[in-house]
């Protein structure tokens, strides 16, 4: 509320104080310009104005006129008072007729002033808001001079004021104007976009529905050989030549045929390679190789992969290291699918991380094509990307490979910890009971991570030697969670020696891992 | 000599406030750009995803789904059940149940066959006291945990979570958020497809559920809600979600994810020290404090978001719920700028501490106090009669039409992108909505915000000091110890 | 769609008696058309459906002598389809086709559920038609 208050005071104080600023330069500075100002106000209180005839005589006329009341003194004739300007001109009339000398003296209080005395006074007053400046516009006359004299110096200073406001008025239609274009133009786009989709949506419907029942009778009807050798006029019997021209079509054709493939075994798979290939339709995956939009390349990589387009793979080598993900990752699946005999070099030289998406598709693929090839996965171990290393050694556990072991064994020792953790997790997976010594040493580890890894393998294929080190790693650990580790490794390792060590221990966070541990319902998890 | 200072004071301000409404402009229309690209990306991008491999590969990453529940009895059951029920392969849910004083506890342990189980709880992020940790011998409810605590507020129940969840990622979520079956295997891949920055967190969209028909864990039917109140927060959810977080994401500048559905690394959320119960913001805040960390140990990293429709909830359709959650959100934003106020403008902290910090600062916590002051601003203006009045009432005028670009610009997205709401007849009503909006709902939003204000500086002291100092490091507070000064 | 099955029904009096019903659930239109004109050459009267709200419909009121269905689609999955055709009409057998796994939970589920017969995609036509026979015998 009080804010409210300062707020409307602000607002009333800069009413007066900004009017008042205004009006001070209202009054003219040069005689004929201050003139024709009081002219206009008519009457001042305070203020009046007389004339001088410096004349020795005047006409008895004038001497004994009413209106001007004249009377002599040493420096001539002086008029009675008038308070009245706007009567100036009647006045000064009979004066001017009479060619006579004469001069007007302004009277501020009775007390002859001069220009500038009755001008500061007069700004005075309004300054202190006791008067009210009339004024009017003065209609232009036809002399330039005396129109330049109307309007001195007031126009100037509004001027001043008025740039500020034209400044701001400048950036505020820029804003709006700009604003303005750049949000039609938006809405504009987005609308267009919006009814373009639609009608592509509406299309690609019409299409799939025309598309359903030729290809479904042709899975039918003909035998792959028999598809093979389809002349054109044959095939325009099933898909119309006219829309195999639209590319669209195409385009539904394409994903429909890829779709059905992903879904189908045996024999309707290679009938529709046959129809693809028939409908020249390969020949725009491996155009859109080459395109420079990252999602198209990799279309076409997809559809040259589910379509075994295997003259295509020198294309899609290039892209095998590609900077965008998923030109790379389809480009690598395609390759490990399609090569006759999988050379993994490919995959060893890729310079990018190796990231748990490309990993799952990767492995997917592998499981899917080991048993057709021999994959040389060692060829991974010599990689200089860790990232590809790791998931070598990943393989060699998902796909039971204990043949390599001896790969792993001979490089456990000079490899980083993070791949040592690997490592240790492929033994524990396949049961290298042989390999217990590199557990043994990783366990004494000052990595953390890596000696909780070693605890856990050691769990499952540890010996007497694991179950030492554990006890004694127990017994100095002072952390919660991995003591918690530690001790489970030893339940799982050697019962006998767990309970030797927790039996009796009389710390509580002992004997609470203890129950932990015991109790079968936390067992599986 | 006073007048000529009055007049300069207005000139500033007004240059001021010219200034704050052509970088609002400025800064929407970029960000209405950054969105639409990254739409544009991430429906591409949708299109080689074949998210049925992520639920049986080995190589996909264990999910803790910790979900806190107070006082929810009456749904717990059937809330829990449909957590059950998400397809992935290797997942959890905790349950935690903070303290509650209806019966949450008893019908879980009833209908899951809950036994209590010895479990050697480790407060690593000190929290309030276990009471029990319950399992089920039931084979078929196997991946169920339930935690009984006491009391501590939802910060606190996601800590004791975070301390038991055994899993790699962390799903933080609202316990009656409705999640559609394959949620989790969407929000899990932005962590699958890293590859050079180490992704920390990953935010998802909230759909509003009011008014939908939901079946099997899925929106059937959408509706827009049938208050004004509920349908405002329908846009103002695809301006938040679709347009502001999109955006965000794009130029790895997000502050916030939803704290109703986000997803974690539980490594680096146990090494900052897990959430900050002192604060009404914790979601955001732990965000913050993660983004922090990850800055000053030099690693890089992002924050994801997946645009897909994946969670909804209830939102508030009462103004004194909505009222309470805005001045929260309001208290929640200010605490958190004020925690990491070091981030301010400093480069040492990259897109964080030069664009979102000052971002966030500027246009989400001060809004409404610069919006009242200038709508005031050009009400005396108006009175005292001054000549640039006329142009401020222009400008006010056009922050009316910038509003109504944003909202029918997020309108059209959805549309694009997913077109959820069929019925023209919705549309006409949202689009209505958007027309009103800024007349009806807008200052009511403001005026929360004023009154979030003005309860956080009410509420200063105690805790309050430490939050005007926020924290040296991003590790501070694990230093802390909850319970010493409350 | 309730046209549809009540023309069905008055053309069902008209039809032979040995002419087997089947419905088909498949959200994919291609595949789920694959399979009718696989079926049709083998004689049986098939009804396509692409929802689990419209293939619970067609159930009460189509009584098929056998369903195919998908697991994943969209309203209703097939595990609900399932066990509704369990409980109001048991003895009709059903083959789910699906892209999940056999050792998935879902479909060990399904298993569990009593359904005759399980076929993975990718499949292929030919073999679906043999176990529909077999199932139908």
């Amino acid at each position: 509320m009080k804010r409210k208050v300062r707020w409307i005071a602000i607002g009333l104080f800069s009413l007066i104080t900004g009017l008042t600023r205004a009006q001070e330069n209202l009054i003219p500075e040069d005689s004929i310009g201050f003139r024709d100002f009081l002219i206009l106000q008519n009457e001042i209180p305070g203020v009046s104005y007389r004339f001088q005839i410096k004349e020795k005589l005047i006409s008895d006329r004038l001497l004994t006129d009413s209106l001007y009341l004249f009377s002599k003194t040493d420096s001539g004739f002086l008029s009675k008072l008038f308070s009245d300007f706007g009567q100036i001109r009647q006045i000064e009339m009979s004066l001017l007729n009479d060619s006579l000398q004469y001069k007007l003296h302004y009277l501020v209080f009775s007390e002859v002033s001069s220009v500038a005395a009755t001008r500061e006074y007069l700004s005075n007053r309004i300054q202190s808001g006791d008067l009210l400046v009339q004024f009017e516009d003065v209609a232009p006359s036809d002399d330039l001079v005396s129109l330049a004299s109307y309007v001195p110096y007031l126009p100037m200073q509004r001027f001043k004021l008025r740039f500020i406001s034209d400044y701001k008025l400048f950036i505020v239609t820029g804003v709006i104007s700009f604003f303005l274009i750049i949000a039609t133009s938006m809405i504009v786009a987005m609308i267009f976009m919006k009814a373009k989709i639609n009608k592509v949506e509406k299309l690609r419907k019409d299409y799939d529905r025309l598309i359903i029942d030729p290809l479904t009778s042709l899975l039918f009807e003909k035998e792959k050989e028999e598809i093979e050798l389809m002349k054109f006029d044959d095939i325009y019997q099933y898909f119309p030549e006219e829309m195999l021209a639209k590319p669209l079509y195409k385009d539904v054709l394409i994903d429909r045929i890829i779709g059905l493939n992903k879904k189908m075994k045996g024999d309707f798979k290679e009938k529709l390679k046959a129809i693809f290939k028939k409908l020249s339709l390969d020949k725009i995956s491996l155009i859109s190789l080459s395109s420079s939009e990252w999602d198209k390349v990799a279309m076409g990589l997809v559809q040259i992969n589910e379509m075994d387009l295997v003259e295509a793979l020198p294309k899609v080598k290039v892209h095998a290291n590609s900077s965008n993900f998923h030109i790379r990752s389809q480009a690598v699946a395609t390759l490990l699918n399609l090569s006759e005999k999988v050379d993994l070099t490919f995959l060893r030289d890729q310079t990018f991380p190796l990231s748990l998406w490309q990993q799952m598709n990767y492995l997917r693929i592998i499981r899917f094509v080991r048993h057709q090839k021999d994959l040389k996965l060692q060829i991974l171990f010599d990689s200089k990307n860790p990232s590809i290393r790791i998931f070598g050694y990943k393989l060699v556990s998902v796909l039971g490979r204990v043949d390599l072991i001896e790969h792993l064994a001979a490089r456990s020792g000079e490899v980083s910890d993070e791949e040592k953790i690997e490592i240790l997790e492929v033994y524990s997976t396949l049961g290298a009971h042989m390999e217990v010594g590199f557990i043994n040493d990783c366990l004494k580890s000052e990595n953390a991570e890596l000696s909780m890894a070693a605890a856990k393998a050691a769990g499952s294929i540890g010996d007497s030697v694991s179950a030492d080190i554990l006890v004694g790693l127990i017994a100095v650990e002072t952390d919660f969670r991995r003591k918690h580790g530690f001790l489970k490794s030893l339940y799982d390792l050697d019962r006998d020696r767990f309970e030797l060590a927790t039996s009796t221990n009389p710390e509580t966070e002992t004997i609470e891992i203890r129950k932990h541990i015991l109790d079968p319902m936390l067992q599986h998890v | 000599m006073y007048s000529f200072l009055f007049f300069l004071i207005l000139e500033i301000l007004g240059l001021i406030f010219l200034i704050l409404s052509f970088s609002v402009i400025l800064i929407y229309l970029i960000l209405m750009i950054l969105s639409a690209l990254e739409m544009r990306d991430y429906l591409r991008k949708n299109r080689f995803a074949d998210y049925g491999d992520i639920i049986t590969s080995p190589i996909a990453p264990g999910v803790s789904i910790l979900a806190p529940a107070y006082n929810e009895g009456q749904n717990i059951v059937q809330n829990a059940q449909s957590l059950l029920s998400l397809h992935y392969g290797k997942f959890e849910v905790i349950l935690i149940n903070d303290g509650s004083k209806d019966d949450t506890l008893e019908k879980l342990i009833h209908f899951f066959e809950l036994e209590k189980t010895n479990y050697a709880y480790n407060p690593e992020i000190e929290t309030k006291p276990v009471r029990g940790v319950y399992r089920s011998k039931n084979m078929s409810f196997r991946r169920l945990t339930v935690i009984d605590k006491e009391n501590g507020g939802k910060a606190d129940a996601l800590n004791t979570g975070i301390n038991i969840a055994e899993l790699e990622i962390l799903a933080c979520i609202d316990v009656d958020c409705i999640l559609s079956s394959d949620s989790i295997s969407r929000m899990v891949r932005p962590f699958m497809e890293e590859t050079n920055r180490k992704v920390i967190a990953v935010g998802g969209v909230i759909g509003i559920a009011n008014n939908c028909d939901v079946q099997d864990g899925t929106v059937t039917t959408y509706r827009i809600p049938e208050s004004l109140l509920g349908r405002f927060q329908v846009i103002e959810y695809f301006r938040a979600f679709l347009m502001g977080r999109m955006a965000w994401s794009r130029i790895n500048g997000l502050m916030l994810i939803s704290g109703a559905f986000g997803f974690f690394r539980k490594d680096l959320v146990r090494k900052v020290g897990g959430y900050f119960p002192k604060t009404v913001g914790e979601d955001m805040e732990l965000i913050v404090r993660m983004r922090r960390y990850m800055e000053e140990q030099k690693i890089p990293h992002k924050v994801g978001f997946v645009p897909d429709p994946l969670c909804w909830t209830e939102v508030p359709e009462s103004e004194e719920i909505l009222s309470k959650q805005r001045n929260r959100w309001m208290r929640g934003t200010i605490e958190t700028l004020q925690l990491h106020q070091v981030l301010r403008l400093n480069p040492k902290y990259g897109i964080l501490g030069m664009i979102s910090y000052p971002f966030w600062s500027i246009f989400e916590k001060s809004a409404p106090i610069l919006e009242s002051v200038g709508v005031l601003y050009t009400l005396v203006l108006l009175v005292t009669g001054d000549f640039s009045a006329v142009y401020f009432f222009a400008l006010l005028v056009m922050m009316y039409l910038l509003s109504l670009l944003v909202s029918s610009f997020s309108v059209l997205y959805e549309q694009i992108a997913f077109n959820n709401y069929k019925d023209k007849k919705d549309l006409r009503k949202l689009i209505w909505m958007i027309i009103i909006e800024p007349f009806v709902i807008h200052p009511k939003i403001v005026l929360w915000g004023l009154q979030g204000h003005f309860d956080f500086i009410k509420g200063k002291g105690g805790w309050g000091s430490m939050i005007r100092t926020g924290f040296k490091k991003a590790e501070d507070k694990k230093n802390l110890t909850p319970q010493s000064t409350s | 769609m309730n046209w549809i099955l009540f023309f069905d029904a008055i053309f069902k009096l008209g039809s032979p008696p040995h002419m087997k019903k089947i419905l088909i659930i498949e959200d994919d239109l291609l595949i789920s058309s694959l399979v009718q004109f696989r079926l049709k050459k083998d004689g049986y009267e098939t009804h396509l459906v692409c929802d689990g709200n419209e293939g619970i419909k067609a159930i009460d009121e189509l009584k098929p002598d056998l369903i195919i269905t998908d697991v994943m689609m969209p309203f209703r999955s097939g595990i609900e389809i399932i066990h509704y055709a369990k409980q109001t009409q048991p003895d009709i057998p059903i083959i789910v086709l699906s892209s999940l796994g056999e050792e998935e939970q879902v479909v060990l589920e399904a298993f569990n559920l009593g359904v005759a017969d399980f076929i993975p995609k990718p499949f292929n036509p030919n073999e679906l038609a043999i176990r529909v026979k077999r199932v139908l015998k």
